[in-house]
């Protein structure tokens, strides 16, 4: 059996997901040994060209990265499907649709219309917008047309596994390709690299009671270095997050609330709306005009609890009529 | 008119590609960098929480 | 023209309010059919995933009725439903959804009447505010 052909791909991305296979520093050399790598474009001058030419089913697993968000993202995830014999979904951006998910709360056109003119740094006296096809001197350029919806990449193929995080832990990354070259891989369709129970499940905080009188932003309490932040009236995603991360998770480690990035926890599609529920829970008081004000202080709640995964959740989009 | 397309470009972070066009002496005629991509960070982190903003933006690049 | 005809999803539970709901029948207290109700055990039962996905799937509107506060049959229940239906609410104002669309209510078992005249309430505002298209 000769080595295992990889392919890693992004879509709307940032790199982060290729860092974070780069970060696995001298352990990339045992990846590479055991598998070839036939398409990275971070790392490799493969063209798209090359991965037309090969036959289907030709790349054993493509770890796309990045969300959907024009149809070059789309055809690239296509073309990948079709060579490839496994799909994984990697980083949150593809499982989820991630930060660039965002984007689901504006109108396409008004993003546009900021970035190529409205923005405080943009001259544009002409107004000129990217077009997908443009003639100039005589010859034909194009651009992939920028879609009115991100998706998470599950909403255009089918995808075998998941890999979360934003990005995923370098070790978990190396875990998961442990299982692949092993043959040890669970079901398809299974999130891999990330415990099966929520994140709370691994935080190192105490935890005494959760009972809430009232929400705050960072800069409104010094709050206690040991307890749970939830506890403390700071929003963390904690119990509507997979754990798995690492141990302990990072960000608590770093005093930092969990925001999220390892998507919902098993059996639950709709991580913003189980947060929700969660901190509703835990609201301490049964005085309505209380409740208003406890709720009040949260700043922005479809940004905190849908940061990571807006495309894939049950709101999905807003739509502008 | 002969095209050279180099696509994606590589070894850097970001979408991009090239397109080259020759005349027939085989000189390079044309030549135009292209970016097939855009997210709209400076439209969807308005309106945000600041404390949220050095969480989203290293989104930008992760490079 | 036809008029345009909201459909309201009414999730009311098993006890003040299914009293009170029955009630307006008795009392002779008529209300429109645009309310389609489900019954539940308890509104604090009702998961902010149910509301969305009524939403998702056409309603214009989400009635939620509970025992009044202090009364739920279950002790605390309303309260959370309290809690978690104002949170919802204020998520979904950033995306668009008018306070009209997804109303909270607390209903006896005396008040019939008041349930149909609210109902009759809530058709009439979302018939003037339109179909609900917002979600994706």
């Amino acid at each position: 059996m000769g080595k295992l052909k990889f392919a890693l791909y992004w879509g709307a991305a940032c790199g982060g997901c290729d860092v974070a296979v780069v970060d696995t520093h001298e352990k990339l050399l045992d990846i590479v040994a055991a598998a070839d790598i036939l398409f990275w474009p971070v790392a490799m001058d493969f063209k798209y060209h090359d991965v037309e030419e090969m036959a289907d089913q030709h790349i054993d697993i493509c770890l796309f990265n990045g969300a959907v968000r024009n149809s070059e993202n789309e055809h690239i995830a296509h073309l990948l499907r079709q060579k490839s014999k496994v799909m994984v979904a990697f980083g949150a951006c593809a499982q989820l649709g991630g930060i660039p998910g965002l984007a689901n709360e504006k109108r396409g056109k008004e993003i546009l219309d900021y970035v190529y003119h409205g923005s405080p740094s943009t001259i544009s006296p002409k107004e000129v917008y990217p077009q997908e096809v443009v003639s100039v001197s005589g010859v034909e350029l194009k651009l992939p047309r920028f879609y009115e919806t991100v998706m998470a990449l599950d909403q255009v193929v089918e995808v075998d596994y998941y890999v979360p995080g934003c990005p995923p832990e370098s070790a978990r990354i190396l875990e998961v390709v442990q299982a692949i070259v092993t043959g040890n891989l669970p079901p398809k369709g299974s999130v891999v690299g990330a415990l099966d129970k929520a994140l709370c499940d691994t935080c190192p905080r105490k935890r005494e009671e959760k009972k809430v009188k009232a929400f705050y932003r960072p800069h409104e309490i010094l709050f206690d270095l040991e307890r749970c932040f939830l506890e403390q009236g700071l929003i963390c995603l904690g119990p509507a997050t997979r754990g798995g991360c690492s141990d302990p998770p990072r960000c608590i480690r770093s005093n930092m609330p969990c925001r999220g990035c390892y998507g919902p926890p098993p059996d639950v599609t709709d991580q913003g709306v189980k947060m929700m529920s969660a901190i509703g829970s835990i609201i301490d008081s049964q005085d309505p005009e209380k409740i208003e004000q406890i709720i009040h202080g949260i700043a922005d709640p479809l940004g905190t609890f849908y940061r990571f995964g807006l495309p894939a959740s049950a709101l999905r989009k807003k739509r502008f009529l | 008119m002969k095209k050279i397309s180099i696509d994606p470009i590589t070894r850097l972070e970001g979408h991009g590609k090239i397109e080259i066009f020759l005349n027939d002496q085989g000189d390079v005629e044309n030549a135009y960098f292209q970016v097939p991509e855009l997210r709209g960070f400076e439209v969807f982190c308005l309106g945000r929480p600041v404390e949220e903003l050095p969480r989203i933006v290293p989104r930008i690049c992760g490079v | 023209m036809d008029r345009f005809e909201p459909r309201i999803i009414g999730f009311y539970c098993n006890w003040s309010s299914q009293t009170g709901v029955d009630g307006a029948g008795v009392e002779g207290a008529s209300y429109p059919s645009n309310l389609r109700l489900i019954r539940v055990m308890c509104s604090g039962s009702i998961d902010p995933e149910v509301v969305i996905e009524a939403f998702k799937r056409g309603a214009d509107g989400v009635l939620i009725l509970g025992c009044h506060l202090g009364n739920c049959h279950y002790r605390n229940g309303n309260y959370n439903t309290l809690r978690r239906i104002r949170l919802l609410q204020k998520t979904l104002e950033q995306f668009g959804l008018e306070k009209e669309r997804l109303r909270l209510e607390w209903v006896s078992v005396a008040e019939g009447k008041r349930f149909a005249c609210l109902v009759n309430e809530m058709t009439e505002e979302l018939r003037k505010l339109g179909p609900f298209k917002q979600l994706a």
